[in-house]
């Protein structure tokens, strides 16, 4: 196809403003699906994302339209929405020339519209604003689009008013993005280069990757070069998601398709990679993007009666679809033999052990989350550490500095105390209030990100009757009086239960979790002394008191079987805790350390 | 059956019998014992079946009797000519040497020991009555469902005595829903005053399957807070040994001399034969228990067949482990000399990690030739005897 008939754009929008329904509705308006083929959002694959209603992995389709008896092809990239993912907005956006942006109009701007807005812009990409869901009760779409303009600077212009859902305003939009989106530049005479800006793993065909080609053409049977990588493969298939997979023989400049190559694992791949010609390679790479970078980290040990080599395999599965969860081997004395695994988020977190569980029936025991610190060493040096267990001696080190997060807020103008509040108690710095109409309010905070790991969000949305919501993006580190709490359990360290806190929190927190502790440890044949220590100065302490009672009074008139068999029960329960020293910690007890604090 | 269980049972004979005769005139429901309400025409059969089972245990044991215990539910419940004609049989099995110093028991509900079921009970060779009294509340004993009144447990005791049974023990329960320390105490006082022989004090437990445990889960009676129990029981071995009564293991007190010898044979690793529904029994080395339905008992002992529904021959090992949990019960303890004599190891090998860290915590202490529980230990008996099994 001509160039200039191409246009390559993706939908950006906020969390449940209707994006993957406006994806659905172009896909069906170019006839590409029969509406008895529609499926509610074509293009999410996985169960999970339908469940959680997000989209995460990136996908591609093409669509062949006719304007007005003049032939285009839209080729349509998905974007996840939710902010762990932001890494892959920023691949899919790098393969695009436009994008919508999706605002729904009974809500208006919300902070991912404005972190995607924001990346959009960033990626120097034509953006239509697409007011959605007009026909709403409550839709107010001029007040909406006037928010986009003043809130994102962005042109509204060429603003859309749409329901994706009815299809009004889809024929008009279509139009638009013929008209205002630029078509692709670029040469089919240069050398291939080919941006791989999505994969996925096949179980039948390996590795399926996504690639826009940016100059040159991709042909089937072509050797090809993963420049970053700098390894060789032949292209075996080669097409087009029409949303079905439609075999082509070639790609050419401004196109976008998918291509398999008998490439084994997700691992071979780097998403952001350049395609080339073997033959007649490109002189330099596309400027690639990041690795994805794992923010949040925790370990996983096996629970109940599974055992290290079936989590290892479960996790070794699951890695060949998500390439972007690391692993590697840990042990904890309380815990024994598990995994260290780093995530894009606490979203991710979630999804990756519920698949372990759902898609492996793997159960697992996790540890409370933690983020990446640099520690500055005293000869100099600097170590990155993402587990409390595993800081250096505190005479080794210099300082400690934490990873802050720039927080977007959009919250109801009559809670922005409230969240002040909620900032303050999180060590947040206030940046900046834009007011986005006369009842909503942007806030701008700095905040540690280990203080939003956790609850913030769901304090964030409780605190603003759930209107609230919330952006961030990594912004640097800092240096801070950091100290590693670990908790005592009759006397002895549990590894698994220490946290890096800031000093100021450390006492709050460490009474926190001695109570919570309370609460799940059985009492025991003698006092259980529970203690919250920085180093060796212990700053908060409880006490289980001992079992006073424990006695079956009958002997069932002789049947001491029957006695026998309870009493070993009652043994065997114990089997499945963890023994510290002489106390028996049940399982969920390694969660108290993720409880909010009261 | 290995050499050594054939030895045992070659060479020493079963001192004890167990007969469960399942009927009751009302279900209570706290109850987990194998019971049913008590229907006339069943008895007869069930009769033939109870002195059909002795009768071929009989003959396939050497029998030295010295305890009989006839439980139930309430074996009282029998029609006197019935219940004549069980305990005439259950007497014949003991040797006319030995029938002076027998020791004989029948369980009873304080409404159904009438001057002729006592009679009956003195003239079939009993000595000892067990009374369920359980509380001396009328409010608590609605909540256990019992249906006697407070007043009718003198009477039975009168009754008994007045016949010529001079060896009572009373039933208690503590840890009932909405029972206060002071009620439990007041319990103790009306017992002591009655002036019995022997007292079994139970802590209410919630068996699985019972109508109590199902009020229970479904929030319509509230469980006794476990320090309050504690403190009950705490009270039970104080106010008793005050009164002249010793305890003598986890759950039961006597005057000097009249300690239960029957249910001392449990905890001293003795045999015995279980007959009748649900029953349980412990012969050459197999403990095993009875099918827990009426039908299918007879239907497997007119059948010919063993109304087993448990068979368990223990290894050596097991079986030492199971003997120092039911010696642990009582206040002799595990008695060491005994125990290498009859187990061929020491306890204090086998067992050394758990008497370690038990004397240790103060729950177990050496004296005597005996590991005996300390005060303190008996509160929490279960988890220090979960530490000698397996």
């Amino acid at each position: 196809m001509d160039p200039s008939r191409i246009r390559n754009f993706c939908i950006i929008a906020h969390i449940d403003h209707g994006k993957s329904t406006l994806a659905d509705r172009l896909i069906q308006s170019s006839g590409a699906v029969s509406d008895r083929e529609m499926k509610e959002q074509l293009l999410d694959s996985m169960d999970l994302e339908r469940e959680r209603g997000i989209t995460i992995k990136a996908s591609a389709v093409t669509l062949d339209v006719d304007l007005d008896g003049q032939p285009y092809m839209f080729n349509l990239i998905d974007t996840p929405g939710h902010v762990d993912f932001h890494y892959e907005v920023s691949r899919a956006l790098a393969a695009c020339e436009g994008a919508l942006l999706v605002v729904d109009a009974t809500q208006g701007v919300q902070a991912q519209t404005v972190a995607n807005a924001y990346a959009a812009v960033g990626a120097d990409l034509h953006i239509i604003p697409v007011v959605n869901k007009i026909d709403l009760p409550g839709a107010m779409p001029e007040d909406t689009a006037i928010e986009v303009e003043h809130v994102l600077g962005i042109d509204t212009g060429h603003v859309q008013f749409v329901s994706a859902k009815s299809g009004i305003g889809i024929a008009e939009l279509m139009r638009a993005i013929a008209k205002v989106l630029p078509p692709p530049t670029g040469s089919a005479s240069e050398p291939l280069q080919g941006l791989v800006f999505d994969a996925i793993y096949d179980e039948y065909r390996g590795v399926i990757c996504y690639v826009r080609v940016v100059n040159g053409t991709l042909r089937k049977g072509q050797k090809i070069l993963l420049m970053g990588r700098q390894r060789h493969y032949y292209v075996t298939e080669l097409g087009k998601l029409r949303p079905q997979m439609m075999p082509v023989d070639t790609l050419s400049v401004g196109e976008v398709g998918y291509v398999v190559a008998n490439i084994k694992t997700l691992k071979d791949v780097t998403v952001g990679d350049t395609i080339t010609d073997v033959n007649a390679p490109a002189a330099t790479a596309l400027p690639g993007y990041q690795p994805p970078q794992q923010m949040v980290f925790c370990d996983f040990y096996p629970a109940g009666g599974e055992d290290y080599s079936e989590l290892r395999e479960a996790l070794e599965k699951l890695s060949l679809n998500d390439s972007s969860f690391t692993f590697e081997p840990e042990h904890s004395e309380a815990l024994g033999f598990g995994f260290r695994c780093g995530f894009l988020g606490l979203l991710h977190m979630d999804i990756v052990q519920e698949r372990l569980e759902r898609e492996c029936g793997v159960e697992v025991v996790q540890t409370a989350p933690s983020v990446t610190y640099e520690v500055l060493m005293t000869d100099g040096s600097v170590q990155r550490i993402d587990a409390a267990g595993d800081l250096p001696a505190p005479d080794k080190v210099e300082e400690i500095r934490e990873p802050l997060v720039e927080v977007q807020m959009i919250v109801p103008a009559d809670c922005v105390g409230n969240i002040m509040k909620l900032a303050e108690q999180r060590r947040g710095e206030y940046n900046r209030t834009e007011y986005l109409s006369t009842q909503r309010v942007m806030l701008t905070y700095m905040f540690p990100f280990n203080e939003i790991l956790y609850d913030f969000y769901d304090k964030l949305k409780s605190l603003t009757r759930g209107y609230g919501t919330m952006d961030y993006h990594l912004s640097g580190y800092r240096s801070g009086e950091l100290v590693k709490l670990d908790i005592l359990v009759g006397g002895k360290a549990v590894d698994a239960l220490s946290v890096i806190v800031h000093r100021s929190n450390a006492e709050r927190r460490g009474r926190r979790v001695l109570q919570r502790l309370k609460e799940e440890i059985d009492r025991h044949l003698f006092e259980v002394v529970l203690q919250a220590a920085i180093g060796t100065k212990v700053i908060a302490r409880e006490s289980i008191k001992p079992l006073r009672k424990n006695v079956t009074a009958k002997c069932y008139g002789g049947d001491v079987t029957r006695k026998r068999k309870l009493l070993e029960k009652q043994k065997e329960g114990k089997k499945r805790m963890k023994t510290v020293g002489r106390v028996d910690i049940p399982q969920e007890a390694f969660m108290t350390v993720l409880e909010p604090e009261e | 059956m290995d050499r050594n269980q054939k030895e045992l049972s070659r060479q020493s004979p079963v001192g004890s019998i167990y007969v469960h005769v399942p009927f009751c005139y009302a279900l209570c429901g706290y109850c987990d014992f194998y019971k049913e309400l008590y229907d006339r025409q069943s008895v007869s059969p069930l009769v033939d079946a109870l002195l059909s089972e002795l009768r071929r245990e009989a003959a396939e044991h050497a029998l030295r009797i010295m305890t009989i215990f006839v439980g139930g539910g309430t074996p009282t419940t029998l029609p006197i000519p019935e219940l004549s004609r069980l305990l005439g049989a259950l007497r014949d099995t003991v040797d006319l040497a030995l029938r002076e110093a027998l020791e004989f028991t029948v369980e009873a509900n304080p409404a159904t020991v009438t001057t002729e079921v006592a009679a009956t009970l003195v003239a079939s060779g009993v000595n000892r009555v067990s009374i369920g009294a359980q509380s001396f509340q009328p409010g608590e004993l609605l909540v256990l469902e019992r249906t006697h009144q407070p007043p009718q447990v003198r009477q039975t005791i009168e009754t008994c005595r007045a016949a010529g049974i001079d060896n009572i023990n009373l039933d208690l329960i503590f840890g009932v829903p909405g029972q206060a320390i002071a009620g439990w105490r007041e319990n103790l006082a009306r017992t002591i005053e009655l002036g019995p022989d022997h007292i079994s004090a139970y802590a209410l437990t919630y068996e699985h399957g019972t109508r109590l445990t199902r009020q229970l889960n479904a929030g319509r009676v509230q469980r006794c807070d476990p320090e309050l129990e504690a403190d009950m029981y705490s009270a039970t071995i104080e106010d008793l040994s005050a009164a002249g009564y010793s305890q003598y293991e986890i759950s039961n007190f006597a005057r000097p001399g009249r300690e239960c010898r029957h249910n001392l044979a449990y905890w001293r690793n003795e045999q015995y034969l279980g007959i009748g529904p649900s029953a349980a029994g412990y012969v050459a080395g197999e403990r095993y228990k009875n099918v827990p339905n009426s039908a299918q008992y007879i239907e497997a002992i007119a059948g010919g067949r063993l109304p087993r529904i448990e068979r368990e021959v223990l290894p050596p090992d097991q079986r030492a482990r199971e003997a120092a949990m039911l010696a642990l019960r009582l206040n002799e303890g595990l008695i060491f000399a005994e125990f290498a004599a009859r187990h061929g190891q020491r306890a204090q090998d086998i067992f050394a990690h758990a008497i370690e860290k038990h004397v240790s915590l103060g729950l177990l202490r050496v004296e005597e030739g005996a590991l005996r529980l300390t005060p303190t230990g008996r509160f929490v008996a279960d988890s220090v005897v979960a530490d000698f099994l397996a």
